[in-house]
């Protein structure tokens, strides 16, 4: 609560609102003994743009496990909407994760399906029977610039495309909050600063991005919010922040 | 409605690309389903004709011939013949005399021709006993032996203790059957699941994402429960085809055998019915199994 409070005076007016994200005293500690969070307080509100940012085995990515009830916390609670997902029943999940949209280091497509029908494919298992599908597809590919590839397969693009194509399924159903977990990590620089230019535009669009990365060159120059974690506890969170302390080499 | 059908639609042809994209594991799970099914159909079957058969045997055999001495007075056989009458045990008795005997024997024409050569009537008189449960048998057996009146070298005919043994054997059968057919049941049930893990294997990433963008579990489901109902389809069609015609050519070379062997239409169609829904059950149980481990993550 106090990091919401401190970053009031900078922040637009929407985020007098109840935070769209929320951790308080989230602890988490793996049947193997493994503590990949320790004591997490956090507020991201929506329109916000965050880089979550660490070196690996910080916990970033159980954070963003946690965010989609992919695990449940081992201690302390967290708020999507104003919705406890931390004590969530199973059954309810399928509808915390429609306000999601999320990406990965590996882009997760089928390789068996065309760009188009990697894309249909999260309307068809979530909303089979829908109308005017091949339209809401055609729109999220041009939105990441890959109008012209909608029949070629996964194996004739680039990573960067692939990638874009992982967002664009992402986007489909409009979400309310994108998560990426480190969708720069098999890409070059010039690639990359592509991806983070697409997410900064989805954001620019009123969706809530949260980015974890290590990327050290695109966090330094987009200067948005930085959330730093190290051995599982968030160790800095500013409002306009770089890879490291400033001024400093550590984060 | 639109929805449902869609849903349908998705869960319809993902579960026949599973099956054809692992063809070899399917077709070998169908296979083997295919077979146990035979084998429990084929036994169900040979067990009840073999019953059928029984039953049959059965009515016949709780007969008893008491061959009466030539020496017995019509008195001691009247006597005796009333005193089985008021036997709670006996059903009917009939005496058959001498004559009565030869004339019964003559119908056979060799042996009417050998009367012919001895000239005498050596065949005996006797008491012709139906009693109502096939232990009796040997009881009345017993009791005829000791009787003054009854011919002491042939006292009795009857088919001894034969019938009572097959019995046991029957029963015997029966639990061995269905100690058998629930070990076929339940390696069935771990052949569709482990038919069905390899489906969902080699669609992780699919059901990954599926959970991923949120789809229900009954959603990410279906599909799999619908290829093991039909793996469990094809193979109970298969091999109740298979029974149906082992079947006929059973009963046909039993006849040949003068071993007659009634076809039971009735049976039959509930037993391939009780295959078909049984094939489709399994294969859904089994499928339900095979998918449970990656759903509850
Ligand atoms: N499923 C798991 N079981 C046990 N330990 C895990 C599991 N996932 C991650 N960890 C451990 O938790 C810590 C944080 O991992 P992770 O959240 O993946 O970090 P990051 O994404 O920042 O690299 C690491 O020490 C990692 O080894
Ligand atoms: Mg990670």
């Amino acid at each position: 609560m106090s990091v919401a409070v401190a970053e009031r005076s900078a922040a637009p007016p929407q985020h007098a609102l109840r935070p769209v994200i929320s951790f308080h005293g989230v602890s988490k500690v793996y049947p193997n003994g493994t503590e990949a969070l320790r004591d997490v307080d956090l507020a991201i509100h929506q329109g916000d743009f965050c880089f979550l940012v660490g070196p690996s085995g910080a916990g970033k990515s159980t954070l963003v496990r946690l965010l989609i009830r992919d695990e449940a916390p081992s201690t302390g609670r967290i708020f999507i909407d104003g919705q406890e997902v931390s004590r969530m029943s199973h059954r309810k999940l399928p509808k915390l994760r429609r306000k999601f949209g999320i990406v990965f280091q590996d882009y997760k497509l089928l390789t068996r399906r065309t760009v188009a029908q990697n894309v249909a494919f999260a309307l068809q298992v979530t909303r089979p029977g829908q109308r005017h599908m091949r339209e809401k597809v055609e729109e999220v590919l041009w939105i990441v610039g890959l109008e012209d590839k909608l029949d070629k397969f996964p194996d004739e693009l680039s990573g960067g495309e692939q990638q874009r194509v992982a967002i664009a399924r992402a986007l489909v159903h409009r979400p309310r909050i994108f998560l990426a977990d480190e969708p720069t990590g098999n890409l070059d620089p010039d690639t990359s600063w592509g991806i983070v230019q697409l997410l900064l535009q989805i954001n620019h669009r009123g969706t809530t991005v949260l980015m974890a990365t290590h990327n050290r060159e695109v966090v330094d120059l987009v200067r948005r919010r930085v959330i730093a974690i190290d051995n599982g506890r968030v160790v800095r969170d500013e409002a306009e922040g770089s890879y490291l302390r400033e001024g400093t080499a550590t984060l | 409605m639109r929805q449902v059908l869609a849903s349908l639609w998705f869960a319809l042809h993902s579960a026949g690309q599973n099956f054809r994209r692992n063809l070899g594991v399917s077709l070998a799970g169908v296979f083997t389903m295919g077979l146990i099914i035979f084998l429990v159909g084929g036994s169900l079957l040979f067990t009840h004709s073999v019953d059928t058969v029984l039953q049959g045997q059965e009515q016949n055999a709780s007969h008893l011939k008491i061959y009466l001495s030539d020496n017995a007075s019509l008195a001691a056989i009247t006597n005796f013949e009333s005193r089985l009458k008021h036997d709670p045990r006996v059903i009917s008795v009939t005496f058959e005399t001498k004559d009565q005997a030869q004339q019964q024997a003559s119908q056979n024409p060799s042996i009417k021709s050998a009367l012919a050569v001895l000239g005498s009537n050596p065949l005996p008189a006797s008491l012709n006993l139906d009693v109502r449960k096939l232990t009796y048998l040997s009881q009345f057996n017993a009791e005829a032996k000791a009787m003054p009146i009854v011919d002491s070298t042939t006292p009795t005919d009857y088919n001894s203790d034969v019938i009572g043994k097959l019995n046991t054997v029957i029963t015997v059968i029966e639990w061995v059957g269905a100690i058998i057919a629930i070990i076929l049941l339940t390696i069935s049930i771990v052949i569709i699941m482990n038919t069905i893990r390899t489906a969902v294997y080699s669609r992780r990433t699919e059901i990954e994402i599926m959970k991923l963008v949120g789809a229900t579990d009954w959603f990410v489901r279906w599909p799999f429960i619908l290829e093991g109902m039909l793996g469990g389809l094809l193979a109970a069609i298969f091999s109740g085809a298979v029974v149906f015609g082992a079947y006929r050519l059973f009963v046909q070379a039993a006849q040949g055998n003068l071993l007659s062997v009634p076809f039971d239409t009735r049976y039959t169609i509930t037993l391939l019915i009780v295959l078909l829904v049984g094939g489709v059950a399994v294969g859904a149980f089994g499928s339900f199994l095979g998918v449970r481990r990656f759903l509850s993550a």
